[in-house]
């Protein structure tokens, strides 16, 4: 099949080859930093939460505490309406010290639950409006006013930690933001931390708090599972940090890679919708395409019209 | 009962050239018993809408923290418009492949198309729980340039509200023009060669904006991560996303193309047909290719042959669109229209698998409860399909949609309302020859 061309539409055609191959071999703006790198590094300043199942004896200060804080009710449908009684992370609980215990050995654990606020949240990747955002410090907040209760921060949450309130009419998205507003702007530390008598969980900048982690596990080699910190690495680090003896998955802290929900998601679609230049090139392509064909058959169709009297459709 | 005197079954045997124009179904009730039926469905699943909008989702429907997306998203918005990507297949094949032979079929498409469209964003609509925020969608300083959400909240919206209706305009214009007074035809007559010269750079938008939004729909899902079953989480999800789309579309609009024409008994025509199977094989072919790869590629190819109910679950789903993609290369199969109906049935629905599994059957959070859908949520979802029939069993009814014989049709629309008509009521056909509008005369 050949193609006929006349002179201009030929130049149209070169043009637009031309510009496509100058477009490519154009050198790039180097950026300074990459939205969503593979392995995100924490900037000085971000803060942290050490929280060491070791230490901790289970009588759960924190969770009034953090209720306190935050406002909310106390969870009382298990008991009764007696007393704070969640069976989880949930609409009216921000944070929560879960047991496990194995059933057959007495190998039992306390895990400590709440935003992990990841250094590149996948809830802050996917979020339409901004709603939530890394705040100062790396905090991630959340603002009422930009979500839509579209829930797809539930979806990409690796940790499952943002619960929607299912039960109000003006329903609000429901996760811990490290006392953003109501304690660290002024200076305290999260409730929880400021809270706990054992220490278990403690509060500082990442950085210090990675290294005193990390010397634990070297002045008790052994003792902690794998020899390792949760939330060094996983889905490109967390600004909540675990030490545990027990295995990280049974007390409910996730197997996950190393590399950040968010660069897993948009290293493609960041280099297609970059100035939305992959959207225009496509436009540009088929209008040319379009453009020929509509001639084409704009001719046929008179022909058409004059051979039978009927119009043409659209 | 009024029925008339049904034509001669000749299906099958007249397979020969008989689509040449949209012709409006002006014979029969429109009012149907099934229809009464559809139209209460709708009614039902409406007044549902109504009540969840001043209730709160939780005890309204099934979903909850860890299924956090119900059926609405899942089925309604992520699987149904697919089989409303017709408009997006059959255009680029139109006019970018130049496949000529498919304009005749092209209202069909657009009209199945848009109410998939509108039906799923009626759903959408329902399903937020804080609609009245959504206004930051004309704020671009709001917007998270990266959110595969965004792109999908604005350009769906965008593309049914704006390039949609831009290509069903002439389906109104047409049967204003045929019916209306001169007054109305003077104004047509005027706009008519506007509309002719932005509609190829229109058309533009409407190809390139499904292309995106049907991408990032599997884009969508690539947050979820390790929540979704490994043999479906993968990166090229967005590229299969948009080819299942096409191949829905492609196999959705065979499928009701048979279904209405033998319901109306028209002929049916064996080129548009033909080219259609064909195409629709050659996406089979191609999705599957992109799968074969995209799994040896992450070297799942185990967890193919593993016999879980995962495994089996892919292997029906590839079943369903390898036996059309095989089935329709033998020409005896596409010019047989028993067969190119159930092959047509069987890729779209394969392509609804393949866009329906990893929302939900194949999402698997860790912590995970059980999702069923409540009632309430059920006939909401089946309310929102029936609107989207009626509105297609009326649009046949009462303008030129169906493709059909131009001898067939002398300009005469089915006035508007509800009387019986058992014969055909002429409408004075326009002094002005038909083709002089089109021109722009």
């Amino acid at each position: 099949m050949s193609v006929n061309l006349n002179r201009r539409q030929a130049f149209k055609v070169m043009l637009g080859l031309g510009g496509t191959a100058v477009s490519a071999m154009l050198p790039k703006p180097t950026q300074a930093a990459e939205e969503h790198p593979a392995h995100p590094i924490a900037p000085p300043d971000a803060i942290a939460m050490l929280y060491d199942s070791t230490v901790c004896t289970g009588c759960k200060a924190c969770m009034p505490a953090c209720n306190e804080a935050n406002g909310l009710p106390a969870d009382t449908l298990l008991s009764g309406g007696i007393w704070d009684m969640p069976t989880g992370l949930n609409a009216q609980t921000k944070n929560i010290i879960e047991l496990y215990k194995d059933p057959k050995s007495d190998e039992f654990a306390y895990v400590k639950k709440q935003c992990m606020h990841c250094l590149d949240p996948a809830c802050v990747t996917g979020c339409p409006f901004g709603s939530l955002k890394k705040s100062d410090w790396g905090v991630v907040t959340w603002n009422s006013s930009l979500c839509i209760g579209c829930r797809y921060c539930e979806v990409a949450c690796p940790f499952e930690v943002p619960k929607f309130e299912w039960n109000s009419w003006n329903p609000k998205i429901v996760k811990c933001e490290f006392c953003y507003d109501q304690r660290l702007k002024q200076g305290m530390e999260p409730a929880c931390t400021a809270a706990c008598p054992t220490q278990a969980v403690i509060f500082g900048k990442r950085d210090d708090l990675l290294a005193k982690a990390k010397g634990r596990i070297a002045e008790a080699p052994d003792k902690y599972f794998e020899n390792r910190v949760y939330g060094e690495h996983e889905a490109g680090g967390t600004q909540v940090l675990y030490l545990s003896s027990v295995a990280f998955d049974k007390i409910g802290l996730p197997k996950l890679g190393t590399t950040s929900l968010g660069h897993y998601a948009t290293k493609v679609t960041s280099v297609i919708y970059e100035w939305l230049s992959g959207p225009i090139l496509m436009a540009g392509v088929l209008g040319v395409a379009i453009r020929h064909n509509w001639n084409r058959h704009e001719l046929e169709r008179l022909e058409h019209e004059k051979k039978t009297g009927f119009p043409d459709q659209l | 009962m009024n029925s008339l005197p049904s034509a001669a079954d000749t299906r099958g045997s007249t397979l020969i050239n008989h689509w040449q124009s949209g012709v409006p179904v002006n014979r029969g009730r429109v009012l149907t018993p099934f229809l009464l039926f559809l139209i209460g469905l709708a009614a039902l699943g409406l007044v549902l809408a109504t009540v969840r909008f001043f209730s709160p989702l939780g005890p309204f429907s099934g979903m909850n923290d860890a299924y956090a997306w119900g059926v609405w998203k899942t089925f309604n918005v992520m699987t149904l418009t697919a089989l409303g990507s017709g408009p997006l297949a059959l255009g680029m094949a139109a006019w970018v492949f130049n496949r000529q032979k498919l304009h005749v079929v092209m209202r069909t498409a657009l009209v199945s198309g848009f109410l998939f469209y509108a039906t799923g964003l009626l759903a959408l609509g329902f399903d937020v729980g804080r609609p009245w925020n959504f206004y930051s969608a004309v704020l671009p300083w709001r917007w998270n340039s990266e959110s595969a959400m965004l792109e999908i909240s604005i350009c769906m919206p965008l593309y049914c509200a704006v390039f949609l209706s831009f290509e069903i305009l002439p389906l109104f214009l047409e049967r204003l023009y045929y019916t209306g007074n001169d007054r109305a035809r003077d104004i047509l007559r005027l706009i008519a060669p506007t509309i002719r010269k932005v509609y190829p750079f229109v058309i533009v938008g409407a190809y390139v904006i499904p292309l995106m939004h049907q991408s990032s729909l599997g884009g969508l899902l690539l947050l979820a991560g390790t929540k979704i079953h490994p043999l479906w989480q993968s990166p090229v999800m967005p590229l299969l996303y948009l080819i299942a789309a096409v191949l829905c579309g492609f196999a959705f609009t065979i499928f009701l193309l048979l279904i209405v024409c033998l319901r109306y008994s028209r002929d049916l025509d064996v080129g548009v047909l033909n080219e259609l199977a064909d195409l629709l094989s050659g996406v089979c072919f191609v999705f599957l290719a992109i799968r074969l790869a995209d799994l040896i590629w992450r070297k799942q190819l185990h967890a193919v042959f593993a016999l879980d109910s995962m495994s089996l679950l892919l292997m029906i789903e590839t079943g369903l669109i390898l036996v059309p993609a095989i089935a329709l290369r033998i020409p005896r199969v596409r010019e047989t229209p028993r067969a190119l109906l159930n092959m047509s049935a069987l890729a779209c629905l394969g392509g609804m698998f393949y866009r329906f599994i990893p929302t939900s059957i194949a999402y698997m959070p860790a912590y995970s409860t059980s999702y069923f859908p409540s009632v309430p949520e059920l006939v909401m979802a089946v309310g929102y399909i029936a609107l989207g029939s009626v509105a297609f069993v009326l649009a046949i009814n009462y303008f030129a949609v169906l493709p059909g014989e131009a001898s067939s049709w002398d300009h005469t629309f089915r006035p508007f309302g509800w009387r019986r008509h058992s014969v055909i009521i002429a409408t004075p056909v326009p002094s002005v020859p038909a083709a002089a509008l089109e021109r722009g005369v």
